[in-house]
């Protein structure tokens, strides 16, 4: 339980990571509403949604000024989604493209992260000693204790016991580090030191369920070393620590009994076991107890109810392998995985997920704790992200059929409009309307040059020019003194008029001319365009007919390849439940071996006393 | 009991090695080859999302007719948002009602894209009616409007709501994103 703690922890670590500093109660203020609506997606736990938003929005380069921390979160996300090579190569180029300090140390601490997961030590502790500053919240312990963990493996236990002390005293992650320091110190001969540590773990106040779990498992830890240690009496003080129905309480029960059975209390000893007996029968330790009943009762002399003991567990394991081996003909039938995602439906892909309800069939009785794994699990969710972007690309293929169809159809649309836009644009007549246009502005300039007033007359004066025109003949050829006089006056008269409109009506005439050539431009412009789409249409509609051509057959190339790569990881997490099943099958073989064992030795024993008898 | 007693051994080792073996990653080679190949997998399909995104968002939003509408909120305490109806020059072109988890996202600083679509070039008006629940608990409803010119670039929008702590009234804001 322990284990699968820490590492939905250390999920949630690489997710808290990537949008350090947050925390489910802080708010952020974001520059750009494009890397806003990534977040928007990562909150709502839509990590694929946020990953290909943040992809897509990187291509049209719209993240500034978020660009890097965008990066970061997208190696953050991708990291928890189990893509360490790509995760870790982002971080790399981060680094080395000279991010700012705060990613630079959450780089570094996702590449030491990655390196130690991988089993690249020396490159692990490099990365871990190049963060410099403090990291936010909680990352800050699970540095710490990634810290603590590489020392382990170099076996400089006092310099990990120094790192974890420094880690606030009610942190989970200092007590799963004390607890794997305490493991490692044993096993490695430095006894004192570890059992101190787990000590401490085994009488601390635990807050959780999963702290009450790790503090039962240092518990029965440390009985077990010690009862190795032929010293069953402090054996039995941590294994009273333990509760009676969490998750240790099987072994922490077999133990007892054991502790008991060395201090040559055999009676008590069956208190234990008698009871562990009555529980499932799939339990290693339960297994185990069943042995151990009849063990007692065979040193208390009690040799027919041992004999009864061993035979029952004879019938036990028989059943239970009989059971085992059906359930490993289930899964090769493929029928485990399908079982486990019918009891665990969920929405988008599993970055995150985990299995929380083993389904309901006869084989997950077996395979609790294997089911429960790190690796298992991993495994699972890669299966189940593999069917889920079999089911994305899967409406992708029926999507880019539509953008197929849709270009065709503006390709046709575009042909079959362009004739009737082309035949109104010419019916414009462009030339002869610009050609009038410079006629206009070369009139124009020639009125201005001659000052030519009568050029710019309107309509009703235009006409008075002509009747004085003909007046003036008139007078020409019938000389009239008066009227000659009145002629010259009126004359006069429409001149100065003319003269007085003259600067208005060639302004008025230019701005008209300028308006008439603007609208013309325009026009020409709109031609341009014209002639223009007729070149770009085409190539558009060709360069996106091409994209989908491309993206299609990509589509089509990876659909099957994900389907084959389901089926291999099916099959592989099968044969790991075969793989367990098959070792649980082993452990009952030698269980029957032995029980076979003890009942020919007491029939032996009563076979001699009858001999013995007689005699 | 020899027996026994290396079974007892067997189950103790087993219970320390659990635990130190937490996130000790021992996979078989045939499971890393998978994992590897798989991991590909994984790449290269979240890589042909983002470009068949690119190509639908070129495809039917192209650059010079884009207007993209976003939600954002600045704290968020003085108004518990329901809904949002968007209407371009006085046609409805979103309707949405939220659920906590998307609140929830806002809340945090997550900026919602609530429409995508196409404009022509020109002058428009956009009017935005937020309804919620307001300062007690009392049903609200705003609205917000802008009025903008649509030139050949893509137009981004951005709809504000914020809390106005002096009037202790929440407020509506509409920017444009340049």
């Amino acid at each position: 339980m322990a284990a699968r703690r820490y590492s939905i922890a250390m999920l949630l670590g690489t997710l808290a990571i990537a949008a350090a500093p947050l925390r489910a109660d802080e708010r952020r203020v974001v520059q750009n509403p494009h890397f806003g609506s990534v977040l928007f997606e990562f909150y709502q736990d839509n990590y694929f949604s946020a990953l290909t938003r943040v992809m897509t929005e990187q291509k049209f380069d719209r993240l500034a000024p978020h660009a890097e921390e965008a990066e970061l979160l997208r190696g953050g996300i991708l990291l928890s989604y189990g893509a360490h090579q790509e995760a870790g190569r982002i971080f790399e180029r981060l680094i080395a493209e000279g991010a700012g300090p705060a990613t630079r140390d959450r780089a570094w601490f996702y590449l030491a992260k990655i390196r130690y997961q991988r089993g690249y030590i020396e490159q692990a502790e490099d990365a871990i000693a190049r963060v410099e500053g403090t990291l936010p919240g909680e990352l800050e312990e699970e540095r710490r204790l990634l810290h603590a963990n590489l020392l382990m493996r170099r076996e400089q236990y006092q310099k990990a016991v120094d790192v974890l002390q420094r880690l606030p005293p009610r942190s989970d992650w200092a007590s799963y580090g004390r607890f794997n320091l305490g493991v490692a110190l044993v096993r490695v001969g430095e006894r004192e030191a570890g059992v101190k540590l787990l000590e401490a773990l085994g009488r601390i106040r635990v807050p959780n369920e999963e702290l009450a779990a790790l503090k039962d498992k240092a518990n029965v830890a440390l009985a077990y070393a010690f009862l190795q240690e032929n010293q069953p009496a402090r054996a039995k003080t941590y294994l009273e620590r333990v509760r009676l129905n969490g998750l240790m309480s099987n072994k922490a029960l077999l133990g007892l009994g054991w502790a008991d059975s060395a201090l040559d209390n055999n009676e008590r000893a069956l208190v234990p076991w008698v009871e562990l007996a009555h529980r499932n029968a799939v339990d290693a330790a339960v297994q185990e107890s069943l042995l151990a009943v009849p063990y007692a009762f065979g040193k208390l002399g009690a040799y027919k109810q041992s004999l009864d003991g061993y035979e029952t567990a004879l019938a036990t394991y028989t059943r239970e392998s009989n059971r085992l081996d059906e359930a490993i003909t289930a899964i090769r039938e493929g029928k485990l995985v399908s079982n486990i995602l019918r009891a665990n439906p969920a929405d988008e892909a599993g970055w995150f997920w985990r299995m929380q309800n083993p389904p309901d069939v006869p084989e997950a009785r077996y395979l609790t704790q294997m089911l429960a794994s790190h690796d298992f699990q991993e495994a699972l969710k890669n299966y189940r992200d593999l069917r889920f972007l079999e089911q994305n690309l899967e409406h992708w293929s029926r999507q880019i059929q539509v953008y197929r169809d849709m270009v065709a159809n503006r390709r046709q649309a575009f042909a079959e409009r362009l004739p009737r836009v082309l035949s109104r644009e010419r019916t414009l007549g462009l030339e002869r309307l610009r050609a009038a246009a410079v006629a206009r502005a070369g009139e124009l300039a020639r009125i201005e040059r001659e000052t030519d007033t009568a050029a710019l007359a309107d309509d009703k004066e235009r006409e008075l020019l002509e009747r004085l025109e003909r007046v003036k003949r008139a007078l020409a050829g019938a000389p009239d003194a008066e009227a000659a006089e009145k002629f010259r006056r009126y004359r006069g008269l429409l001149a100065w008029d003319l003269s007085a409109k003259y600067g208005e009506r060639l302004w008025e005439a230019k701005k008209e001319l300028r308006d008439t050539e603007r609208l013309l431009s325009e026009a020409e412009e709109r031609r341009a365009a014209l002639t223009q789409a007729q070149i770009d249409a085409p190539r558009t509609f060709d360069a996106f007919a091409q994209r989908i051509e491309t993206l299609r057959a990509e589509i089509e190339r990876m659909r099957p390849a994900l389907a084959q790569a389901a089926q291999a990881q099916e099959h592989f997490l099968g044969e790991l439940a075969v793989e367990e099943l098959a070792r649980q099958r082993e452990r009952i073989a030698a269980y029957v071996t032995q029980a076979r064992f003890a009942v020919a030795q007491i029939y032996d024993r009563a076979v001699r006393n009858e001999e013995v008898r007689k005699e | 009991m020899m027996k026994l007693a290396r079974l007892l051994l067997l189950c103790c080792v087993a219970a320390m090695n659990a635990a130190v073996a937490a996130d000790d990653e021992t996979k078989t080679k045939g499971g890393q080859a998978l994992d590897t190949r798989i991991q590909t997998l994984k790449k290269e399909v979240i890589e042909l999302n983002r470009d068949l995104l690119a190509l639908e968002e070129e495809l039917l939003f192209p650059a010079n007719t884009q207007v993209a509408v976003f939600l954002s909120m600045d704290v968020g305490t003085l108004f518990q948002l329901d809904s949002v109806q968007v209407k371009f020059d006085n046609g409805v072109v979103a309707n949405y009602l939220y659920t906590d988890r998307e609140v929830q996202a806002l809340y945090r600083g997550g900026v919602q894209r609530l429409y995508l679509g196409n404009l022509r070039t020109g002058s428009h008006e956009l009017v935005a009616v937020f309804t919620g629940k307001g300062p007690h608990d009392r049903d609200y409803r705003r609205g917000a409007t802008l009025t903008f010119d649509k030139a050949t670039g893509p137009k981004y929008i951005e709809l504000q709501i914020r809390d106005e702590t002096r009037s202790q009234q929440p407020e509506f804001h509409v920017k444009e994103w340049q």
